[in-house]
C-alpha cells in the first residue's frame, strides 16, 4: 500500500531529471525524516505508527534510489515508459560483452589468497573508470532525450556494477579467514 | 489524527511534564544506566558510588539473587551459580553454547537441542533471557532509590551486529519485568550520538566499539541534527574477554607444559590472564607468576598473541569503509567505546590502520548509556526530534530460501530503516497450491550458512501451472529494526503474515505466563482489554477523518466522500455493543478506503514540509 501519490523526484521536489544535485537531495531527505520519522511526532496508534513506518520507508526507497546514479537512471527510464527489467541480445554492444567475460576470467584466475588484493584494487579502479564515462553518457543522452540510446547505456552499466560488486565479493572473500 | 499522524514540531511540549526515561547500556561484562530526568543525562551510579554494574548474577536458594558487585566477588566461590557474560548467550540455541569453552562451569539442561539454553541453578532452571531481566532489575533499582516516579520506558542498547533473535530476547527480558522498551539502539550508534552532540561538529566518524563479548564498528554521518548510519560491521563472537582466553591458553601451555588443568585452575587463569591484562595497559612488560611458574610478558609478544584477533578486527573496519563507499580519509573523527579499547595494542592497530588518533574524551565505559539516555529523551517527548534525529540500519541482510536451499536476499544489510520491500516469486509444480516461506539472516548464499528467523506457510494458491501463481513477499523492518513479513498470492490475495520471533527461546506464550504469574493481583481480563482498545482505535479514526475532511476536503471525490460518511456511521453505531473482532474489521475496512485520502493529504504535507511552511493546522 503506497502511502503517497507523488514519484520519487516529486517526493523532494525535484524534477524529473537524470541530473541530481546528491547533497541537496541529501538536506531535503533530512528535512522530510526530521518531519516524518515514526520518532518525531508522539504516535499515539497502531494506525499512526504503521502509516508513518510506510511512509519513512517510502521515503528511505526514494532517497537511496535518487542517491544511487545506477538505480536512478533506472528508475528515470521507468518514468520515461520503459521497461528496465527486459532487455534484448540486441540491445547490448557485443564487444563490451566480450571484454568483461575476460575481465571475468581474470578475476577467476587470480590467486585465492590475500596476495590478489593489489591486482583486485587495479581491477576496481579500471571499472570505476568506465563507470564514470558510462554514466556521463547515459546524464547526455537523457539531457537529449535519446531515451532508446540512454537504455543500452543503462544496461551497460548494469553489466559494470555487478562486475564491480563481484570484485568486491572476491576482496571481501579474501579478508575473510 | 490517525489519517495522518503529522503533529507540528514542539507540539510535545503542551504537556510541560518531565518524563523518567532511562538509557540502558546492558553490557557483557558491565551494564550502566542512565537518565535526563534531573536535568543533564547522567550515570545513575549504585549507593557507594559505582557506575558500573557487573553483569553478573548469583542464584541462591530460597532468596532472590544478587546482581552485580557482590555477585562478582562469588565467581570463583561459587562458580556453578554465579553467571557472566550472559549476553554471549543470547539468540543461540543450546547446540550452540556447547562449544563455548567460558560456559564450561555451568550445567545445562542437555535435553534443549535447537531451543534456548537453560542453566540449572540451585534456584532452578534459567535462561539468558530471564539471567538478563535479573541484571535489569539490578539498573532499575538505582533509578528507584532515587527517583520516587514511574519508568515511561527504556533505550537499550544492543551491538549493532545482533541478529534478529538477540534483539528480540533482548526484548523480552525486558518486558519479563514490566519495563516498556522505547527502542533498542545500537551501541555504537548511541556512543555517536554521545559524541556528536558532545561536539556538535557535523563529519565522517568511525566509532570502533569492543566490549568484553562483541565487537561493532560503526561508520556514521553528522549533518543539520540528523545522525545517518552509513555502514555497521562486527562480530558477535569477538571480544575483549577473547584476549583473556587466547593469553590464558598461552600461559596454560607454559604452566601445566601441556598437561590438563582442572576446571578451578582454568578459571582461576582466565582470572590472572585478565588481571595481566588489564596490566599491560599500564605497562610495557609483565612479570608472570601462577602457581611455581614463573615467566614475562611484554606488550610486544601480547600483540603477536593476540594479532589474529586484531586482524579480523581492522578487515571489519575495512568492510564497514567499502559498505559506505568512503576512503580512509574521509573519516573525521575515531571514536573508541568498550572498556576493551583501553588496551595500548588496540589503540595502535587503530590509529595506525586510520591514521588518524581516536577521540576518548568521554569515558569509553560510560559513552553508550549517556547515548541511550539521549535518545530516550526524544523519544518519550522531554527533547524535540528536530534537536536530532537518528537514522539506523538493519545490520544483516534479510532474505528467504529459494529453489536449491539458495538465499534470496530482499533487503540487503546497511539499508536505512525503516524499510519495506517487495518481491515476487512463483510456484514451480504444476497445481501446486501451497508454499512455504523461510526467512534468514545472514551474507552467505546458502540457507544453512545463514540464520533461520521464521517459517511459515502460504496456503489456498489457486491450481496453475507451474510458474503462472505470484506471490508477492514483502519485508517491513521497523525502527526497532525488527521484522514482519507478509506473503501474498496476487489473484486470490490470499495473505499469510509473521511477526518474526526466533524459532527457539520463551514463546510469546511462555513469556505472557510469566508475566501474568507475576502479576497475579493485577491479572488482565483480555478480552475486556481488546474491546477498549478496539473502541479506542475506532474513535480516534473516526475523529481523524471528521478533522481531515474539515481541512482537506477539497481532496476528496464527493462519491468516495458518500461512502465514506456511510461507514463513519455504521461504526459510531458498532462502537458501544460490538465485539472487539467486528469494531476491528470495519475500522480496518474504514482505513482501508480512506487510504487513498491519507495519500493525498500526505502529498499536500510533504509539499508544505519542503518548502518550510507551518502545518500547524494539519492536526486539527
Amino acid at each position: 500500500m503506497q502511502s503517497i501519490k507523488k514519484n520519487f523526484f516529486e517526493l523532494f521536489g525535484l524534477p524529473i531529471s537524470f541530473d541530481v544535485d546528491v547533497e541537496s537531495l541529501s538536506e531535503k531527505y533530512h528535512e522530510l525524516q526530521k518531519e516524518f520519522h515514526p520518532d518525531a511526532s508522539s504516535l499515539e496508534t497502531e494506525i499512526e505508527k504503521m502509516r508513518s513506518v510506510q511512509f519513512t520507508s517510502f521515503v528511505n526507497e526514494a532517497y537511496n534510489t535518487l542517491k544511487s546514479p545506477i538505480k536512478r537512471a533506472g528508475y528515470f527510464l521507468t518514468t520515461q515508459g520503459f521497461d528496465t527489467e527486459n532487455v534484448s541480445q540486441n540491445e547490448l554492444d557485443m564487444d563490451l560483452l566480450l571484454e568483461q567475460m575476460q575481465l571475468r576470467e581474470k578475476i577467476a584466475e587470480l590467486p585465492k589468497d590475500d596476495s590478489a588484493m593489489p591486482a583486485l584494487a587495479n581491477l576496481k579502479q579500471d571499472v570505476k573508470q568506465k563507470l564514470l564515462i558510462q554514466q556521463s553518457s547515459f546524464a547526455d543522452d537523457a539531457r537529449s532525450e535519446k531515451y532508446k540510446s540512454a537504455k543500452k547505456t543503462f544496461h551497460e552499466l548494469q553489466f559494470l556494477y555487478k562486475l564491480l560488486s563481484e570484485i568486491e565479493e572476491n576482496e571481501e572473500r579474501r579478508l575473510e579467514y | 489524527m490517525a489519517l495522518l499522524q503529522i503533529s507540528e514540531p514542539g507540539k510535545k511540549s503542551i504537556n510541560p511534564k518531565v518524563k523518567l526515561a532511562v538509557g540502558i547500556d546492558l553490557g557483557t561484562t558491565n551494564s550502566l544506566i542512565s537518565s535526563g530526568y534531573l536535568g543533564d543525562v547522567e550515570i545513575f551510579p549504585d549507593s557507594s558510588g559505582h557506575v558500573l554494574l557487573p553483569s553478573v548474577v548469583q542464584y541462591r536458594q530460597d532468596a532472590q539473587p544478587i546482581v552485580g558487585e557482590k555477585a562478582k566477588m562469588e565467581i570463583l566461590v561459587d562458580p556453578e551459580n554465579t553467571v557472566t557474560s550472559i549476553k554471549r548467550l543470547m539468540g543461540l540455541s543450546a547446540s550452540e553454547t556447547q562449544n563455548l569453552p567460558q560456559f564450561e562451569q555451568y550445567t545445562f539442561d542437555s535435553s534443549r537441542g535447537d531451543e534456548s539454553p537453560v542453566i540449572i541453578t540451585r534456584a532452578g532452571r534459567k535462561d539468558p533471557i530471564q539471567i538478563s531481566a535479573d541484571i535489569l532489575s539490578g539498573l532499575l533499582a538505582r533509578i528507584h532509590s532515587a527517583i520516587d516516579e514511574d519508568i515511561e520506558g527504556a533505550v537499550i542498547t544492543v551491538p549493532a551486529y545482533f541478529n534478529d533473535a538477540q534483539r528480540q530476547q533482548t526484548k523480552e527480558a525486558a518486558n519479563l519485568i514490566g519495563l516498556s522498551v522505547l527502542r533498542l539502539i545500537n551501541e555504537p550508534t548511541a556512543a555517536a550520538v554521545a559524541y556528536g552532540l558532545d561536539s556538535n561538529e557535523d563529519g565522517n566518524t568511525i566509532v570502533f566499539d569492543l566490549g568484553g563479548g562483541t565487537f561493532d564498528v560503526s561508520l556514521l554521518c553528522l549533518k543539520r541534527g540528523v545522525f545517518e548510519v552509513l555502514a555497521t560491521g562486527g562480530d558477535t563472537s569477538l571480544g575483549g574477554d577473547d584476549f583473556d582466553y587466547v593469553l590464558s591458553d598461552w600461559m596454560s601451555e607454559r604452566v601445566f607444559d601441556h598437561g590438563q588443568a582442572t576446571l578451578k585452575e582454568r578459571g582461576e587463569l582466565i582470572a590472572y590472564a585478565n588481571s595481566v591484562k588489564h596490566e599491560l595497559s599500564l605497562h610495557n612488560s609483565v612479570s608472570l607468576s601462577f602457581n611455581e611458574w614463573r615467566g614475562t610478558l611484554d606488550s610486544v609478544e601480547f600483540a603477536t598473541i593476540c594479532e589474529p584477533y586484531i586482524k579480523r578486527m581492522i578487515n571489519a573496519c575495512r568492510r564497514v569503509l567499502r559498505d559506505a563507499s568512503l576512503s580512509k580519509e574521509e573519516i573525521d573523527n575515531i571514536v573508541l567505546v568498550g572498556g576493551s579499547t583501553r588496551m595500548p595494542i588496540i589503540r595502535e592497530a587503530v590509529e595506525s590502520f586510520f591514521e588518524k588518533p581516536p577521540l576518548t574524551n568521554i569515558d569509553p565505559d560510560k559513552v553508550v548509556a549517556m547515548g541511550a539516555g539521549l535518545q530516550a529523551e526524544v523519544l518519550v517527548g522531554n527533547k524535540s526530534a528536530s534537536d536530532f534525529l537518528l537514522l539506523d540500519v538493519n545490520p544483516l541482510s534479510l532474505g528467504i530460501e529459494t529453489m536449491g536451499e539458495l538465499v534470496e536476499k530482499i533487503i540487503p544489510r546497511n539499508t536505512t530503516i525503516p524499510v519495506a520491500k517487495a518481491q515476487e516469486f512463483t510456484t514451480f509444480k504444476d497445481g501446486q497450491t501451497s508454499m512455504v516461506v523461510h526467512v534468514v539472516q545472514g551474507e552467505r548464499e546458502l540457507v544453512s550458512d545463514c540464520r533461520s528467523l521464521a517459517k511459515f506457510e502460504l496456503g489456498g494458491i489457486p491450481k496453475m501451472v507451474a510458474g503462472a501463481a505470484k506471490i508477492r513477499v514483502t519485508f517491513q523492518v521497523d525502527a526497532d529494526g525488527l521484522l514482519s513479513v507478509v506473503a501474498e498470492e496476487l489473484s486470490t490475495k490470499k495473505k499469510s503474515e509473521v511477526q518474526v520471533k526466533p524459532s527457539f527461546g520463551l514463546s510469546a506464550n511462555a513469556v505472557e505466563e510469566i508475566l501474568n504469574s507475576s502479576h497475579k493481583n493485577a491479572k488482565l481480563d483480555l478480552d475486556v482489554r481488546a474491546l477498549r482498545e478496539a473502541q479506542i482505535e475506532a474513535k480516534q479514526l473516526i475523529d481523524a477523518i471528521k478533522a481531515a475532511k474539515e481541512g482537506d476536503g477539497d481532496l476528496l471525490e464527493e462519491s468516495d466522500s458518500g461512502r465514506i460518511e456511510s461507514l463513519v456511521h455504521q461504526l459510531s453505531e458498532k462502537i458501544p455493543n460490538g465485539t472487539s473482532q467486528e469494531i476491528r474489521e470495519m475500522t480496518e475496512l474504514l482505513n482501508q478506503i480512506t487510504s487513498d485520502f491519507a495519500a493525498s493529504r500526505m502529498d499536500r504535507y510533504v509539499g508544505q514540509a519542503l518548502k518550510g511552511e507551518a502545518i500547524d493546522e494539519i492536526d486539527q
